[in-house]
């Protein structure tokens, strides 16, 4: 797959503050790309950076095959952008908003109302086409925001939050949508909070903070994390006995405690565990079930942030 | 395969028609704003014209025409009735210069400060428009309008004066240099303070606190107008020109100022 954004130690400084320190990233075409990181990563930043709105300090980037600093209108003209705020003409209608939107993106009369209609339809807005901005709720403009910045057809779509205060149906439309962005070959960069979402959705993920601190598929990181893990649900309750003959078989790495079951971290969970089960039954314990456990992505990055701090 | 983007950068004149469409749509929805452009000069207008009329019915007392005299020696000699109403109407179209210094204003602080407030400067910077061009079509939109109601205004109180008032104050409402005026000074002192109005929003978030700067913008207009009435200066074609040409020259430096203050890492980073 062909790369759509390469950075070189791309660095942002805003006087002693360094916001973004020479990154490194490739990003492919047609992936959805998780960007994670907590408050203040500068996970902002480096989309603005990528989006050709604000200069690099330091450092080189490609995007869209155009070069950063040299050919930003051509950028800003590959690449859509979601920003935190849906930022829409309030007073005006929503069919005007996007006509508006796609003038400035360089699209003739025909195809700008072709595509506003097209989008209005695509979210479920149509029926209120000609109603003013202001009368929509949270979930609706930022439906009408992501509209605006897929309007003009981007290679690469950066969506920050774009899910945030949506209900589960809108936001299930937004990732039908970021699904669909993919299908049809496009690059998703989401930076987002929702750890389950990006679970879902991505193909590859990064932790940021100021640089990319691990990046990888959520399978990958999953499994870095603790192996493939084995959840023990015995009756009634674990003991401490049991916790301990657990942690005494070998290739066993990590056994813990969690919500009344055993939770087992080993190398090889296929030929560990009918050892597991062997020694619980000699100990007398009562196993209700042993099923695999799989890591969620929310343990994956508590623990990165962790270890960074 | 490489998918495709519909995007290109916008021409010229259609960034600039959408940007005016948009702009003029946001201010005809916005009462307050629309009643803060149209009450200027319907005041003045209402009230030269009322003066006038009022100049027309009324002879003047012995002591208002030695007044008269002593302030515009211009217009010593003439018969007191005509030259009352002369200097009315000469007085009303001093304050028609005001209004292209403050209804643009308005709209241009709105303009910017608006799309501060409701963040839309953001996506609006992320299209391929350049900030220049941008800031172009912006200053169009306010100045248009601005430039047109100043031109209605005085058209308005052309014929009504013509039709009520004496000879002089027909000549002094016709007269080259008020026309020079009001065609070529009008939008040169509307472009001023749009670019003005654009400057100072780059700066603050209220508009009432960016208006109350901006204003100021008023001040030299109504000195020269108020020495031109006391008869301390003699306004001639000349002096005209002048303020003409250094107007252009303003408007020029105000404009690059503008536009180095609206770029957009400033606005993305710096504005808050």
């Amino acid at each position: 797959m062909q790369t759509v954004i390469r950075t070189d130690k791309l660095t942002k400084r805003f006087g002693t503050l360094t916001a973004v320190d020479r990154l490194d990233l490739e990003v492919r075409e047609g992936e959805v790309f998780g960007f994670l990181g907590p408050n203040g990563a500068g996970k902002t930043t480096t989309l603005r950076l990528l989006c050709a709105l604000i200069a690099p300090t330091a450092g080189t980037a490609e995007v869209a095959g155009h070069r950063l600093g040299k050919e930003d209108p051509e950028i800003r003209a590959s690449v859509g952008i979601l920003t935190e705020q849906p930022g829409l003409y309030e007073r005006q209608s929503a069919i005007e908003n996007l006509v508006f939107f796609a003038t400035l993106y360089g699209l003739d009369r025909t195809t700008a109302a072709k595509q506003a209609t097209h989008f209005l339809q695509l979210m479920g807005l149509w029926e209120r086409r000609d109603e003013a901005v202001a009368t929509f709720s949270r979930g609706m403009k930022q439906k009408m925001a992501i509209a605006r910045a897929a309007l003009h057809e981007p290679r690469i779509l950066f969506l920050d939050e774009p899910t945030t205060g949506l209900d589960p149906d809108a936001a299930k439309t937004v990732r039908e949508f970021i699904v669909a962005l993919r299908g049809e070959g496009r690059t998703v960069f989401l930076c987002t909070h929702n750890l389950d979402e990006a679970d879902r959705l991505c193909d590859r993920i990064a932790f940021f903070r100021h640089s990319i601190i691990r990046i990888d598929t959520p399978d990958q990181l999953r499994a870095e994390l603790y192996g493939r893990a084995t959840e023990i649900r015995l009756l009634p309750t674990p003991r401490a006995e049991d916790l301990a003959r657990i942690r005494a078989v070998n290739g066993v790495r990590e056994a813990w405690l969690e919500n009344g079951s055993i939770i087992v971290a080993a190398d090889d969970p296929l030929r560990t565990n009918p050892e597991l089960v062997r020694v619980l039954v000699d100990g007398g314990a009562q196993i209700a079930y042993v099923s695999e456990r799989k890591a969620h992505l929310e343990d994956v990055y508590l623990k990165i942030v962790e270890a960074i701090r | 395969m490489t998918v495709a983007t519909l995007a290109m950068r916008p021409q010229r004149v259609a960034l600039v028609r959408a940007v005016c469409v948009r702009e003029w749509r946001e201010a005809l929805g916005n009462k307050l704003l629309v009643g803060m452009t149209l009450l200027p000069p319907s005041v003045i207008l209402a009230a030269g014209i009322a003066a006038v009329a009022a100049a027309a019915v009324n002879p003047p007392s012995e002591r208002d025409v030695q007044a008269l005299y002593a302030a515009a020696p211009a217009v010593a000699g003439l018969d007191p009735k005509e030259a009352v109403q002369g200097f009315i109407a000469t007085y009303f179209l001093i304050l028609f210069m005001l209004i292209p210094t403050v209804v643009p204003l308005t709209m241009a602080i709105y303009s910017v400060i608006g799309e501060k407030s409701a963040r839309t400067l953001e996506p609006l910077l992320a299209t391929p428009v350049g900030v220049g061009e941008l800031l172009f079509a912006k200053s169009l939109a306010s100045t248009v309008p601005s430039v047109i109601v100043t031109w209605a205004a005085y058209a308005i109180y052309l014929v009504s004066v013509i039709s009520i008032g004496s000879q002089a104050a027909s000549r002094a409402v016709t007269a080259p240099r008020w026309i020079f005026a009001i065609v070529v000074m009008v939008p040169l002192l509307t472009l001023l303070s749009v670019n003005l109005g654009i400057l100072i929003s780059t700066r603050v978030n209220d508009v009432r606190v960016a208006q109350q700067i901006g204003g100021l913008v008023v001040v030299p207009v109504v000195g020269i107008g108020i020495a031109q009435v006391t008869g301390r200066v003699v306004i001639d074609n000349q002096t005209f020109i002048g303020f003409a040409s250094f107007l252009i020259l303003l408007d020029l430096a105000v404009f690059f100022m503008a536009k180095f203050a609206f770029q957009r890492e400033n606005i993305l980073v710096r504005w808050r």
